[in-house]
């Protein structure tokens, strides 16, 4: 078991009543599986997938990542696990506009203190099998809409993850760059890296493994 | 790590180069006259600081209640040192110390050397390091010690040593021998000379003539107190040796009505530690330390880089909320709140390293103005003492810390999401930031305030009638080698050919400060009907009244046809109040016992003293035994420069071999407000410099405000906003802020201001206009900062700024 969700509850108070995020969410992740949240806008996909990520907190309820309980552990502690074991992908790609392709990637390596030479190889190794050594001093800007995404990709497998978080990752691409995109999440899913998405889209939906329904920050069982 | 960190740094710095050039200009102009400003202040400050028995020497003054209240004087009779040392346990070494310029000769060279007398233990007391000659004693009776400055000044490349030059004394050259080479004094030394004699080598009139008198005051008196020995222990322990020696003034003061001060003492003798010495004025009826000044100028640099650094901060903090999803995106990376902290921090010191190293080129091209311009010899090596220059590095750290670290430190703490999805809580941000401008614009409008204060004061202080004509009296010193009475009627025969000349008359006493910077006063006290009455004296020649222009209320002047005038004075409106007569004509008063004056005339007051004194009373004398040191010449309103030729044409003839330090009395009066000028100057260029760096800050955060509005500027103007609904809009807020800041400020620049103004007896009267004038020059340049942005953004088409968003 990757993780386990038991009875999350997250709430924002509004005008003094509880407007629920997340009402009552159970979800058990085994490792290597392809998740697939669906729903429509403000169900409450990226809410939940910020709660797995570690970024977002919850008012009620249990979240045990790799056996350790995620809710109960200090700052410093998750801020380790997930710098450890998990990788992000955004729809707006959320590249550093500043840094180059390659120093893009290269990032997370540098907040896990990775030695120099071991960077430089796993950089390396990185931008050879995304066919993007011709374009490593690059900025962002300088790149599509579905490169500066695979970039995205790129910097999230880097640190090598067990689990990647990608929200809505094809939401700004066409249909052919999402195509490309996941192809290559499946790719990675069958490598053995347990993938969560977020999608509106059905076609993306069945590369997943399983599917789970949101609606107004509820399991949707119809 | 800190590679990718430099990199990011200064890819950020070159994308935005408006805000990083425009934080550059203002940092460095803030550290580059930062820099300077405090060299001055700290150089000023460390005056007499460089002696080793710092800290137990002492000048002394004595305080002596009067009638009308106490009056200080650091002047001592000739025999009161070797008696209070010998007399008042606790001195260790004591010296007497006399000034002059007087002519050496040697050779066919004579010059006129910046001279002192003392005692030999002056060099026991005070480290003026001897290089060669005589070390035990440098000064024994016919020797003179000579710095290295004035040894090749005489002698040129000769050997100064053993060889003998003459001093005019008592009229008569009298040879020298040079015993001893001294080092060249720091610059911050208060006590100057290039050559200095054995005191009982004074002229007779000065030395001999009073060795015994207890009643003659003529210098101020240096001393060495034992360790151990408190300076108020001492000063306490002096009273009984004052009552011994001063009884007759003591009895005086107590018949005429004086009250003793606070420990029944009518004169008390007082210690001064002479680090002090430079920063105070002994004559003042009450002694205070005043550095008022050069903490006043320490407090400008101050101000200047806090408003740089506000600048600083404000436009980092605005400028954060451009890379909140940089910020965001590192955090989901892993990184953590101190590396961000530093990544941000790293920043700043980038920006703050770059600005140092140009402030400080700055400040050292413009060393040399800023010394002609203060009269300053102050240089960063001067002050470069090791202390200081730890202290200037700890302090260029804490600045960086606080100005660089707060924005780092309020980006760092950033919640991840918040900052990923480009939110920024801005309410709380923008009380910051307000509250720095506000704080910034006080800053500003503090010191406008004060420039508008000090400059009125000062030209209150030219322009003010002072009861004579300065504009067309030329003055200038009698020095000469002959004798000046046969110089001054040589002049007078030379001068009384010549258009344009109106009249020439000499006095002992200079007005206002003349070109080769002599001053004295001589005041007397004799008694008048059973009291002591009190005048300044002044010796004149005929025609001293009407070559100023003052004007005669009562009686007559001096007059050539009156044999008797030698027994006739000439007194000033205190004086008539000082002998308390309604008929001042018919004042006959008795001096020494013998002489029986008659006072003739009566002129109106006039100020001869600096305007921090109100005018006391003054009586002209005329004695033809009296030498003259100073002449007037007053010459026709037009053409003043012709004439001034004309009179220095005169004297080259008359007095080749000296130089003519001659200058109009306007001159010699503006050459006494050099604390007013140079203070004004500084609080002025501070004030500018305030205010260009505010709207520097100012300008930048208008562009970011803008800049954040964008969107909400474009709706307005869908809606059927005007151009000039906008921009009062976009302006309203700022506006507001320094108004509240023009509210905060006024009250302080009127208590600082008129405190200030408490000094002089002759000022101006504060009034309201002069601050509302400089809270509408703050505004006014304020707005027109603003205006440039927010005109351009109420103008542009909103559909534009509508398709940004």
């Amino acid at each position: 078991m990757l993780l386990e969700l038991n009875h999350i509850y997250k709430w924002v108070t509004q005008g003094g009543r509880r407007v629920f995020l997340l009402n009552d969410i159970s979800l058990k992740v085994e490792e290597g599986e392809f998740i697939t949240i669906m729903g429509p806008s403000g169900s409450g996909k990226s809410t939940l997938l910020n709660v797995i990520g570690m970024l977002d907190g919850f008012q009620e309820g249990e979240y045990a990542f790799l056996e350790e309980s995620v809710h109960t552990m200090k700052e410093k502690h998750r801020s380790k696990l997930y710098k450890e074991y998990i990788g992000f992908v955004f729809q707006a790609y959320h590249l550093i506009d500043e840094l180059t392709v390659y120093e893009n990637i290269e990032t997370p390596l540098l907040y896990k203190n990775v030695k120099s030479a071991e960077r430089k190889a796993l950089v390396a190794d990185m931008l050879d099998r995304f066919n993007m050594v011709g374009k490593k001093d690059l900025f962002p800007s300088q790149l599509s809409g579905g490169q500066q995404q695979l970039v995205g990709v790129a910097r999230a497998l880097i640190a090598k993850p067990k689990l990647i978080l990608a929200d809505e990752p094809t939401g700004n691409l066409n249909s052919k760059q999402s195509e490309e995109i996941m192809k290559l999440f499946k790719e990675l899913n069958e490598e053995g890296v347990t993938i969560i998405q977020a999608t509106h889209s059905e076609a993306n939906a069945a590369y997943g493994s399983r599917i789970l329904h949101l609606l107004d920050g509820r399991r949707d069982r119809k | 790590m800190f590679r990718n960190y430099f990199k990011i740094a200064l890819r950020n710095l070159w994308k935005d180069k408006t805000f990083t050039v425009l934080n550059i200009i203002g940092l460095t102009t803030a550290f580059g006259i930062a820099f300077l400003l405090s060299t001055y202040a700290l150089f000023e400050l460390s005056y007499d600081k460089f002696h080793e028995n710092k800290g137990s020497i002492y000048q002394i003054y004595t305080t002596s209640q009067a009638p009308k209240g106490p009056e200080s004087s650091d002047a001592n009779p000739i025999p009161f040192a070797a008696a209070l040392k010998s007399e008042v346990p606790g001195v260790k070494k004591i010296t007497r110390y006399a000034t002059g310029g007087p002519l050496l000769t040697y050779k066919d060279k004579t010059l006129s050397i910046g001279s002192s007398w003392a005692d030999p233990e002056f060099f026991e007391i005070f480290s003026f390091p001897i290089l060669k000659g005589n070390k035990k004693n440098p000064i024994e009776r016919s020797t003179v010690a000579l710095t290295e400055e004035t040894a090749k000044k005489i002698f040129g490349k000769e050997k100064a040593i053993g060889k003998t030059i003459s001093i005019k004394r008592d009229g008569k050259e009298t040879p020298v021998t040079v015993s001893a080479i001294l080092k060249d004094f720091p610059e911050a030394s208060s006590l100057r000379f290039g050559a200095i004699f054995n005191f009982m080598d004074l002229p007779d009139s000065f030395y001999k003539s009073k060795k015994d008198r207890w009643d003659a005051h003529n210098h101020p008196v240096y001393l060495q107190l034992e360790e151990g020995t408190s300076p108020e222990k001492f000063e306490k322990s002096t009273q009984e040796f004052s009552t011994l020696h001063f009884t007759n003034d003591i009895t005086n003061a107590k018949r005429d009505g004086a009250k003793p001060n606070a420990e029944g003492q009518y004169r008390q003798i007082h210690l001064l530690p002479f680090e002090d010495v430079s920063f105070t004025d002994l004559n003042a009826a009450e002694v205070t330390v005043s550095i008022t000044l050069q903490y006043v100028i320490l407090g400008i640099a101050l101000l200047i880089l806090f408003i740089a650094s506000i600048n600083f901060i404000n436009m980092s903090i605005a400028k954060g909320a451009q890379r909140l999803r940089e910020i965001g995106m590192r955090k989901t990376l892993g990184a953590g709140k101190t590396q961000l902290f530093f990544q941000f921090w790293g920043e700043s010191i980038l920006i703050f390293s770059v600005a140092v190293i140009l402030g400080a080129f700055l400040a050292f091209s413009l060393l040399n103005s800023f010394q002609t311009l203060f009269h300053t010899n102050a240089s960063f090596e001067l002050v470069a003492t090791p202390t200081i220059i730890i202290g200037l590095i700890i302090s260029l750290l804490l600045i960086t810390l606080i100005a660089g670290g707060y924005p780092a430190f309020l980006m760092s703490k950033l919640g991840t999401l918040h900052a990923l999805k480009g939110k920024l809580e801005t309410s709380g941000r923008n009380r910051v930031r307000n509250a720095l401008i506000v704080v910034q614009f006080g800053i500003a409008i503090l010191l406008i305030s004060s420039t508008l204060v000090l400059r009125e004061q000062l030209n209150y202080m030219r322009n003010k009638d002072l009861g004579f004509n300065k504009e067309q009296v030329i003055a200038f010193p009698l020095k000469t080698k002959k004798n000046r009475k046969q110089l001054l009627k040589l002049m007078r025969d030379e001068l009384s050919r010549k258009p344009n000349i109106l009249s020439v008359t000499a006095s002992n006493n200079i007005l206002g400060l003349g070109k080769d910077g002599s001053t004295s006063t001589s005041v007397m006290g004799f008694e008048y009907k059973g009291r002591e009455v009190k005048t300044n004296l002044l010796f004149v020649d005929y025609d001293y009244p009407q070559t100023l222009d003052m004007s005669l209320l009562q009686g007559r002047s001096f007059k050539r046809e009156y044999a008797a005038d030698s027994l006739s004075v000439v007194i000033n409106e205190a004086m008539v109040k000082e002998f308390g007569e309604k008929d001042p004509l018919n004042i006959r008063f008795v001096i020494n016992d013998s002489l029986q004056f008659s006072v003739i005339g009566v002129v109106k007051d006039y100020n001869f003293q600096s305007m921090n004194k109100s005018i006391e009373p003054m009586s002209f004398f005329m004695n033809s035994k009296k030498p003259m040191y100073h002449a007037y010449v007053k010459v026709a309103p037009d053409n003043l420069s012709q004439s001034f030729n004309t009179v220095k044409a005169a004297w080259d003839k008359v007095e080749p071999d000296t130089e003519f330090l001659g200058s109009f009395l306007d001159d010699n009066i503006e050459r006494t407000l050099v604390k007013e000028r140079t203070m004004t100057t500084m609080i002025s260029s501070g004030s500018i410099l305030a205010i260009i760096l505010s709207c520097i800050g100012l300008f930048a955060i208008s562009l970011l405000v803008v800049s954040q509005r964008q969107k909400e500027i474009g709706i307005r103007k869908v809606v059927g906003a005007s151009v000039s609904t906008i921009t009062l809009l976009l302006t309203k807020d700022f506006l507001k802020l320094i108004g509240i800041a023009f509210i905060i400020a006024t009250p302080i620049a009127w208590y600082a201001t008129s405190q200030w103004l408490q000094d002089y007896v002759y000022r101006i009267n504060l009034t309201i206009w002069t601050f509302l004038m400089a809270g509408t020059i703050a505004l006014l340049i304020a707005v027109f900062t603003i205006s440039f942005r927010t005109i351009q953004a109420a103008i542009k088409n909103p559909v534009e700024s509508l398709k940004a968003e």
